[in-house]
């Protein structure tokens, strides 16, 4: 899930200076979260400098982003700068297909545990590739351990709490009781093999390109 | 369309040999996989399931049954789904999903060991970058969620992402002709940004040093904003949306009476059931408020005059819902406006029995205002006994406010409304629903609520809310049983407006002959709230409130009944305003179009946003299969049409036409 915070006014103010601006909105995954009551009070501070403000769906497609700038050519024209709110997918789709135009982005991406689109999960995956799953008792040590630890816990844990984040439980111990529960604790003495850290790209570049 | 899409399936199949290390620990093992996501959506069974009974060779017998879920990282539904198998029997689960799955199962199946059957498949698609979230179409771009964007500086193009080694500032010097040292096959990003920030007439600064911090995003903001979120989709109600929600033309707009319409157009079907059976003839002169066509039939509406004047002929025209040609009673207005003897107060009404209450809301013609046009007599003789009457004040519909101005201007009279309804259906506890977004209606009820045994309830903003099914269940937390009604569950759901026309009716002795709609949108020139008679023609309405060319209103614009979600398109402009209207909205046409050929990606948005808790895309999947009755597996029946799939889907496709077909093809099978 990509989500996005409104970037400072002042580093904002730097770029735009007293430009003409077209905006863009991108209310795609907006329903998840969104600062709209920021972006109105920002889009209202810069008044006269606003061409127009659209509100559009999903930038991240090309086929609608290409769409959209054909719609609203003629006030992109008027405008110095085009300005995007939206994730940053939508802003360098928008981007690429405005080669001749600046274009700029009023926000920061940030994404939320579980994937894009899907809502907000309390669980996150890392997308490691080598799922260790089966050796934790379904729970990851990668996304619960700030450290990343799958041979056991780094012993800095204080009553079960993060060394680290001291309002999270420190994933070994959470671990260990899932396991303590099936049964299973024999599981954690085996010694796991470093972690093959060239997967993420050797796997991701095994991705079908399917023609629609 | 040649544009290439990128599969981006989040996991494959664990490799053999550690599948059946897996297999020889555990007695039998039952099998979870997902349908997943992010992919073209051309099968309905997942391959793994199969490749994996391929894999076990000897081993299928350990196999205790399989079941494939849809997103099966959505633990609300995921939770249903598994908790009605029967896993008793089986000492081990085997999860074919990527890490949110088999970590949700985990979790949910504490107890009994779950076990991997997959490795994650990392986003990036990226032959130099292992990190980056894809959108939610299948496209190359992607954003390394990084919370420190600098694609203001390069031109929109990602130098986390798009250099191999992430540099910031400036390229690392070991490109050959433009191309990366990495991967000589891709392009040197810096390359890239110098040509796009040259194209723009920018100058590339590089002055100022960039330096990654990599405490950004902060954990805690995060796991926050996950937590919020998750509340926010899940409060009262599962799924369910936030469109924007645009009152702020109309809310502070009081009622204005409409002027009088030169003819009025009068359907005979403007309710559930049966349609009135016509009781004047061209040449009869009627007056306001006299029966024009009686109900016909248990479940059916009388139809009353709204102006006074000649009837100059009963004919077909553009039903504004149904939006095909229906019988309607043309009336000249003479705008003399003489009464029928009919209507008269009853200042006595607190005498009345319940069975005289009845007969008047039967004779009014009374059906449910808020869109649904449920004859309220029906509705108010439940078949079973309830205890509660919930009053729905949520208009939950952007752009609309007719129900927030009556709730504003006439809380008394809502009020003894409310008291004629709990008479009849013999209720003790009542509670008013209004969202909070209406501060205006929440104080003008509290004003009146003093001391009386009415409850109050603000309740946040969410889209369906005011669908009387979701409403149940975020005040009551009771579920309307599948194929079920509000009275299986004890409730009686009655929207502010029809309880506005029960005391209009019985109090001040008025049928149901006009009504409050909001008229707005964008370029509207007037608008308002006003109080129009039923039979108005929309073409006088848009004459009124819309300056701009007439003709533009079907080129350029989606002129809908009612709101932009539930709203109906309408294709004509000799439709006119029925009992269940509750406004005209005006949208600009969006540049993208939906459309049946296009391609459904599974990004699951749809199955996130369903109030109902249904899979609408699968009624896409079917539909454009074109195999008709499939979609009833699915339980395309308990569809409210709320439209929160359609304006959700990244496709664009037509969710809702695909669903109407279904359920009238579901209809027709059941006829025969």
């Amino acid at each position: 899930m990509l989500v996005v915070q409104l970037k400072t006014e002042d580093e904002l103010r730097l770029k735009i200076a007293d430009n003409k601006v077209f905006i863009i909105e991108c209310l795609g995954c907006q329903d998840v979260y969104f600062p709209n009551k920021e972006v109105d009070e920002y889009i209202r501070s810069l008044e006269k400098q606003v061409i127009a403000r659209v509100r559009l769906d999903y930038l991240c497609n090309r086929d609608y982003a290409s769409a959209y700038i054909k719609a609203y050519d003629k006030q992109i024209q008027k405008a110095q700068i085009v300005l995007v709110i939206s994730c940053g997918v939508g802003m360098q789709v928008i981007s690429s297909l405005l080669d001749h135009k600046i274009v700029y982005t009023c926000c920061d991406t940030l994404y939320l545990n579980g994937f894009q689109g899907l809502s907000a999960q309390p669980f996150d995956c890392y997308q490691c590739g080598e799922c260790y799953l089966n050796y934790t008792g379904g729970v990851c040590p990668l996304t619960n351990c700030p450290k990343e630890l799958i041979n056991g816990p780094c012993g800095g844990a204080r009553d079960g709490k993060c060394e680290v984040n001291p309002d999270a439980d420190c994933a070994w111990a959470v671990i260990y009781e899932r396991l303590y529960k099936l049964n299973k604790l024999d599981i954690v003495k085996k010694i796991l093999k470093p972690r093959d850290h060239s997967r993420i790209i050797s796997q991701s570049l095994s991705r079908e390109r399917i023609k629609r | 369309m040649e544009t290439k899409l990128i599969d981006y399936t989040k996991f494959s199949l664990k490799p053999a040999e550690e599948i059946h290390e897996i297999v020889d620990r555990v007695e039998n093992i039952f099998i979870l996989s997902c349908a997943k996501c992010y992919q073209l959506f051309e099968r309905e069974a997942g391959e793994d399931y199969f490749t994996l009974l391929g894999l076990l060779g000897e081993d299928t017998k350990k196999i205790a049954g399989h079941a494939q879920i849809d997103f099966l990282c959505n633990n609300i539904l995921s939770e249903k789904a598994i908790s009605s198998l029967d896993l008793s029997g089986c000492s081990a689960v085997g999860v074919i999903s990527c890490g949110l799955g088999i970590q949700f199962v985990a979790h949910l199946l504490e107890g009994k060991p779950v076990y991997a059957m997959a490795d994650s498949v990392p986003q990036s698609a990226n032959s130099t970058s292992g990190i980056g979230y894809h959108g939610i179409s299948l496209e190359q771009e992607k954003c390394a969620a990084c919370g420190q964007c600098y694609l203001n500086a390069t031109g929109g193009i990602c130098p986390m992402i798009d250099c191999a080694k992430g540099l910031l500032n400036g390229p690392c010097g070991g490109a050959r002709d433009g191309k990366c040292e990495v991967d000589p096959s891709l392009d040197c990003a810096w390359v890239k940004i110098y040509e796009r920030i040259g194209n723009r007439g920018e100058q590339l600064t590089l002055g100022d040093t960039r330096i990654h911090d990599y405490s950004k995003p902060a954990l805690q903001l995060k796991n926050d904003l996950s937590t919020l979120n998750n509340k926010l989709r899940n409060e009262g109600f599962y799924g369910g949306l936030h469109p924007l929600e645009e009152k702020q033309q109309t809310e502070h707009l009081a009622i204005e009476k409409f002027p009088e319409p030169e003819e009025v157009v009068i359907f005979l079907s403007q309710h559930t059931g049966k349609k009135a059976s016509p009781m004047v003839q061209p040449g009869d002169y009627v007056r306001v408020g006299q029966k024009i066509a009686g109900a016909d039939g248990f479940i059916s509406a009388s139809i009353h005059s709204s102006v006074s004047g000649k009837v100059v002929s009963i004919e077909e025209r553009i039903h504004p819902v149904l939006q095909r040609r229906e019988l309607a009673v043309v009336i000249e207005n003479d705008r003399e406006n003489s009464l029928d003897s009919h209507c008269k107060p009853n200042s006595d009404f607190k005498k009345l029995s319940v069975k005289s209450l009845l007969d008047i809301v039967r004779e009014s013609g009374i059906v449910g205002l808020g869109g649904a046009m449920f004859p309220t007599q029906v509705k108010l003789a439940p078949p079973k006994k309830v205890d509660t009457l919930l009053v729905n004040g949520c208009e939950c519909e952007p752009f609309l406010n007719g129900d927030n101005r009556i709730m504003i201007e006439r809380p008394q009279d809502i009020i003894i409304g409310i008291g004629l309804l709990k008479k009849i259906l013999g209720v003790n506890r009542t509670i008013i629903g209004v969202e909070n977004n209406k501060a205006d209606a929440i104080t003008s009820f509290k004003g009146v609520l003093k001391n009386s045994a009415v409850e109050l309830l603000r309740l946040n903003t969410k889209y369906p809310q005011g669908a009387e099914k979701m409403l149940i269940k975020k005040i009551l937390g009771r579920e309307v049983p599948s194929g079920g009604l509000p009275f299986d569950v004890g409730v009686i759901v009655s929207n502010v407006g029809t309880i506005l026309a029960v005391y209009d009716a019985v109090v001040q002795g008025i049928p149901l002959y006009k009504r409050v709609i909001t008229v707005s949108g964008e370029d509207m020139s007037r608008p308002g709230n006003y109080l129009v008679k039923i039979g108005t023609p929309l073409k006088e309405i848009i004459q009124y409130c819309f300056d701009g060319d007439i003709e533009d209103i079907f080129t350029k614009y989606d002129l809908k009944m009612g709101g932009p979600m539930m709203g109906i398109i309408q294709t004509s402009l000799d439709s006119s305003v029925i009992k269940g209207t509750s406004g005209l909205t005006l949208l600009k046409r969006s540049p993208v179009q939906l459309s049946e050929d296009n391609d459904c990606i599974k990004c699951g948005r749809c199955v996130d946003v369903c109030p109902m808790e249904l899979h609408p895309h699968y009624y896409a999947f079917y539909g454009k299969k074109a195999e008709l009755g499939r979609a009833d597996d699915y339980n395309v029946m308990d569809c409210i049409e709320c439209r929160s799939c359609e304006y959700i889907c990244s496709a664009k496709l037509p969710l809702m036409s695909f669903i109407k077909r279904e359920k009238e093809y579901a209809r027709s099978t059941v006829k025969n």
